[in-house]
C-alpha cells in the first residue's frame, strides 16, 4: 500500500496534510498519534471512505480509483470500532459481509469464529455483545476475506490484556504469512512488540518515520517509580549517574528519569546497602520518543519528568 | 480472559481464501435476506395475505359497504369488485405507506448503525450497494403489491363470489372478463409503486433519516391526493405520482380511453428516473465518516424544511389551474347519462322484465358544479330528466331525478340520488334475492384528456 501527498481537509480544519505512507508486504506498521492527529481520518482515506482533496493512493500497484469504483479485493479491517446490524447474530452478520465479498462457505464462518473465541456465541444477536465481543466479531470479518493488507483502527480497544496479547500474536502470525498490516493507535505500549516500524502523526503530519529500532534508538529515554529502604540516599546515588534524574513526588515517591540504562545505578544502590522495593518502568522508551513526538515538551531527563507526571495521570 | 474466549493466533487464516467477486447480485442477495429477517418486512407480508381476507370478512357479516370508493356499493355482489376496493384504498393509501416501510430504511439503517464503513469496505463498490439495495427494495414492494392482488382476489372470490362486477359504464361483465380487468388493473399499479418506492430511496439517502424515508412517502401522497382536490387544470395532476394509481379505471369503461394510462406510465417512469438518479448522486459523492449520524437539535432545519415545503405546496396549488380543464360539465353529462342508462336497463333485467337489446331512455341531462367555476373536480349537481312513456299519457311523463356527483381531477366520479326515484341499496330481483339496486350509487369515469 502507497499513499504519497495526502490532503485531507473538513470546512477550516486540515485533517491531513501531506501525508505518505508505505506498507510493504509482510510488515506490520504502527500508525501512531494522540487523539485528532489523523489517524482514522488516514485510514478512512486507504478504504475509500473519504476522498481525499489532494495526493494518491495505490493498493497492489493499483489506484484506489473514483468514489463508485473503489475495489477493496484484497483490503480488509475496520474504522474506529466495528459495526453490526444488531437485530441479527453475529454468524448472520458475518453471513452476510462475506455475501458481498461473493459468499463464504459455513465451514469458513466456524473457523473464523472459532479463531476469535466466537463460536460458542455466534448465534446471539449482537446487541447482546460487549464491546470486546464486537471487536472480535470486527476481526473475525476482516479475517474472513484472507486479506493482503490488513488496516485495523484501534485493534485491541475493548479486549482485555490476553486478548490484546493475542491479538499481537495473530497480527504476526498474518504478517508471516505475508499480509501487510497497518494498526493504529494512540497507545504505542498497545503496539510496542507487534510492530516491524511506525509512523507517527501529530495534527495531521508525519512527524516521524522509520522501524522500531530506529525509534528505540533515537528514544530520549525511559522513566520509573522507584521505592527503596532508603529514598534520600537513593537520591543521593542518583546524583552520581549523570544518565539518571531522580526526583521526589509531592507524596514523597521517587521518580527516575533515565538516559540509556538503569542497571548500573540499581547495583550502586545494592552495593550502599539501599534495598530496592519495586522499580516499576512508567514509562517506555518508546513511550517516551512518542511522547516527544506528540507533544510540544523538549525531552530531557528532566522533561522526562514531566512525562512520568503525564503517565501517572493517565494510569 | 477464559480460555474459550482467547483469540487463537496460531490458528490464524486457515482454509482457503474466499471469493472476492462482490456484484448488484451478491448485494441484493443480502439485503433480500435482511429484508426477510426484519419484522416490519413480516408483519406487512402477513397484513398483505390476511387484510383482504379479514376485509371480506366484515364485510360478510354486515350489510353495509364502502360506497364512497368506486365499486364498493358491490362488494356484498361481486369478489372482483372486492379486490377492485382494497386497490382503489391501497393505490390512495396503501401502496405508498408500504413502499415507505420497506424502502425508507434500507439506507438510513446504515447510518443509524454506522455500517456504511463495514459494507464499503468490503469487495463490493458503492455502485454495487447502491444497485442491490435498490433492486432488493423494488423487489420485495412489487412482491407484496402481487402478494395484495392475490389475497384481495382470493378472498374475494372465495368469500364473496365470482358475481359480476358492474363497469364504469354500467355494464355487467363476465367473470372471466372481470378477472382479466382486475389482474392488468392491479398489474398497471406496478409502476407507481416503484416510483413511490424510488421516492422513499431518495428521502432515506438525502436526510439520513429512516423515519423521515418510513413517513415521507405516505406524506407526499397525502400532499399529492389534497393537491388532486384543487384547481381545474390537467397538466398537474398528471404529473403527480399518487394520479398515476388511479388510470386503471379507464379500463373499466365502455370506450376504453389510454391516453392517461400511457401518460401515467411515463409519470411513473420519470419519477423513478429523477429519484433513483438523484439517490445515485448522493451516494458517489458522499463521504463517509463512519460513524453513527447524530443530529444537532435545533429549529433552524425543520423550520426551514417547513417552510419550503409550504412554499412549494403553495406554488403547486397555484400550477393546479395549468392546461385545460379536465372535469367539465360536457364530459360530465356525457359520461353519466349512458351510464344511467346501461343501469336502469341492468335494473329492469335484474326485476325480471324484459329489456330489448340496444333499448335506450329518452333522457334529457344538465349538469353543473356546486362552486362559482364551472369546471374542476369536486362537487357537482346534475339532473337527469327521464321521459318515461305511460299509457295514455302525451306528452311522456317527464321525471326528473336528481344526483349528487363527487367527482375527482381523473374524471372518474360518484353519483348519489335520494331513493324517492332510484329506490334503496338494496332490491329484491326477479327470483326473489335481495341484490344491490343498480341506480342507487351510480359510478362512473371519463377521460379528462
Amino acid at each position: 500500500m502507497r499513499a504519497s501527498g495526502l490532503v485531507k481537509r473538513f470546512e477550516t480544519t486540515v485533517a491531513l496534510d501531506r501525508v505518505d505512507l508505505v506498507v510493504e508486504e509482510g510488515e506490520v506498521r504502527g500508525l501512531l498519534g494522540p487523539n485528532g492527529a489523523g489517524k482514522t481520518t488516514l485510514l478512512r482515506l486507504l478504504f475509500g471512505l473519504v476522498a481525499p482533496d489532494e495526493g494518491e493512493i495505490h493498493l497492489f500497484e493499483r489506484p484506489l480509483g473514483a468514489a463508485d469504483m473503489i475495489n477493496l479485493d484484497g483490503v480488509a479491517g475496520f474504522v474506529e470500532e466495528p459495526t453490526f446490524y444488531p437485530y441479527l447474530p453475529g454468524r448472520v452478520n458475518l453471513e452476510l459481509f462475506a455475501e458481498l465479498d461473493g459468499g463464504a462457505d459455513a465451514g469458513r464462518l466456524d473457523e473464523v469464529l472459532d479463531l476469535v473465541g466466537l463460536a460458542a456465541r455466534g448465534g446471539d444477536r449482537v446487541s447482546g455483545y460487549s464491546t470486546g465481543m464486537r471487536q472480535r466479531l470486527g476481526i473475525a470479518a476482516a479475517l474472513l476475506r484472507s486479506p493482503k493488507l490488513l488496516l485495523l483502527d484501534e485493534p485491541t480497544s475493548g479486549l482485555d490484556p490476553a486478548g490484546a496479547r493475542d491479538m499481537g500474536r495473530l497480527v504476526r502470525r498474518l504478517a508471516g504469512d505475508g499480509t501487510a498490516v497497518l494498526l493504529s493507535s494512540h497507545l504505542i505500549g498497545d503496539l510496542e512488540n507487534v510492530c516491524d516500524s511506525f509512523t507517527v502523526l501529530r495534527l495531521g503530519r508525519v512527524v516521524w518515520n522509520g522501524s522500531a529500532q530506529q525509534l528505540r534508538d533515537q528514544a530520549p529515554g525511559s522513566a520509573y517509580r522507584l521505592a527503596t529502604s532508603d529514598d534520600a540516599r537513593a537520591l543521593e546515588i542518583a546524583e552520581q549517574h549523570p544518565g539518571v534524574h531522580a526526583t521526589t513526588s509531592p507524596t514523597g515517591e521517587l521518580r527516575l528519569a533515565v538516559q540509556g540504562r538503569v542497571d548500573a545505578y540499581v547495583l550502586d544502590l545494592g552495593r550502599a546497602d539501599v534495598a530496592v522495593r519495586r522499580l516499576e518502568l512508567v514509562v517506555s522508551p518508546l513511550e517516551s520518543m512518542f511522547f516527544a513526538l506528540t507533544t510540544d515538551v523538549e525531552v530531557d531527563p528532566a522533561a522526562l519528568t514531566e512525562l512520568i507526571e503525564a503517565a501517572l495521570a493517565q494510569t | 480472559m477464559s480460555a474459550t474466549h482467547a483469540l487463537r493466533p496460531g490458528e490464524a487464516v486457515p482454509g482457503p481464501a474466499p471469493r472476492q467477486h462482490g456484484g448488484v447480485w451478491h448485494v441484493y442477495r443480502a439485503e433480500r435476506r435482511k429484508l426477510a429477517t426484519q419484522l416490519s418486512t413480516r408483519l406487512l407480508a402477513l397484513f398483505c395475505v390476511v387484510g383482504p381476507f379479514a376485509f371480506a370478512g366484515v364485510l360478510k357479516i354486515q350489510t353495509g359497504s364502502p360506497a364512497d370508493t368506486l365499486f364498493g356499493v358491490w362488494v356484498h355482489q361481486s369478489g372482483f369488485a372486492l379486490s377492485l376496493v382494497v386497490l382503489s384504498f391501497c393505490g390512495a393509501w396503501g401502496f405508498p405507506v408500504l413502499a415507505g416501510v420497506l424502502a425508507g430504511d434500507i439506507f438510513a439503517s446504515e447510518d443509524r448503525y454506522g455500517t456504511w464503513k463495514m459494507v464499503l469496505t468490503r469487495s463490493s463498490t458503492r455502485r454495487d450497494l447502491f444497485g442491490g439495495k435498490l433492486l432488493a427494495a423494488m423487489t420485495f414492494s412489487v412482491g407484496l403489491l402481487v402478494l395484495l392482488a392475490v389475497s384481495s382476489l382470493a378472498a374475494g372470490l372465495l368469500l364473496v363470489g365470482d358475481g359480476s362486477v358492474v363497469d364504469l359504464s354500467g355494464r355487467a361483465l363476465s367473470p372471466g372478463h372481470s378477472l382479466v380487468l382486475v389482474v392488468v388493473a392491479w398489474l398497471l399499479n406496478v409502476l407507481p409503486m416503484l416510483a413511490f418506492t424510488s421516492l422513499a430511496v431518495l428521502l432515506s439517502i438525502a436526510t439520513r433519516n429512516g423515519i423521515v424515508g418510513v413517513v415521507g412517502p405516505a406524506l407526499v401522497a397525502l400532499v399529492m391526493q389534497l393537491l388532486l382536490l384543487v384547481g381545474s387544470g390537467v397538466w398537474l395532476h398528471l404529473l403527480l405520482a399518487s394520479s398515476t394509481f388511479q388510470d386503471w379505471y379507464a379500463l373499466f369503461t365502455a370506450h376504453p380511453f389510454f391516453g392517461p394510462l400511457i401518460v401515467a406510465c411515463i409519470v411513473s417512469a420519470i419519477w423513478i428516473a429523477a429519484c433513483v438518479g438523484g439517490s445515485w448522486l448522493l451516494i458517489r459523492r458522499r463521504d463517509y465518516a463512519g460513524t453513527p449520524v447524530s443530529r444537532r437539535p435545533g429549529w433552524v432545519v425543520p423550520v426551514r424544511v417547513a417552510v419550503g415545503s409550504a412554499a412549494l405546496v403553495a406554488l403547486l396549488a397555484i400550477a393546479s389551474n395549468w392546461g385545460p380543464a379536465g372535469d367539465t360539465a360536457a364530459k360530465l353529462k356525457a359520461s353519466l347519462e349512458p351510464t344511467f342508462n346501461n343501469l336502469t336497463l341492468l335494473q329492469q333485467r335484474e326485476l325480471g322484465r324484459t329489456v330489448a337489446p340496444g333499448a335506450k331512455l329518452n333522457v334529457l341531462t344538465s349538469c353543473s358544479r356546486r362552486a362559482s367555476t364551472p369546471k374542476g373536480p369536486g362537487d357537482w349537481i346534475c339532473t337527469l330528466d327521464v321521459f318515461i312513456p305511460q299509457p295514455g299519457a302525451v306528452p311522456f311523463n317527464q321525471t326528473p331525478v336528481t344526483y349528487d356527483v363527487s367527482l375527482q381531477s381523473n374524471g372518474c366520479y360518484k353519483a348519489e340520488s335520494p331513493p324517492t326515484f332510484v329506490g334503496q341499496q338494496t332490491m329484491k330481483d326477479a327470483d326473489g334475492n335481495q341484490v344491490v339496486n343498480p341506480l342507487f350509487v351510480v359510478y362512473g369515469c371519463f377521460n379528462p384528456l
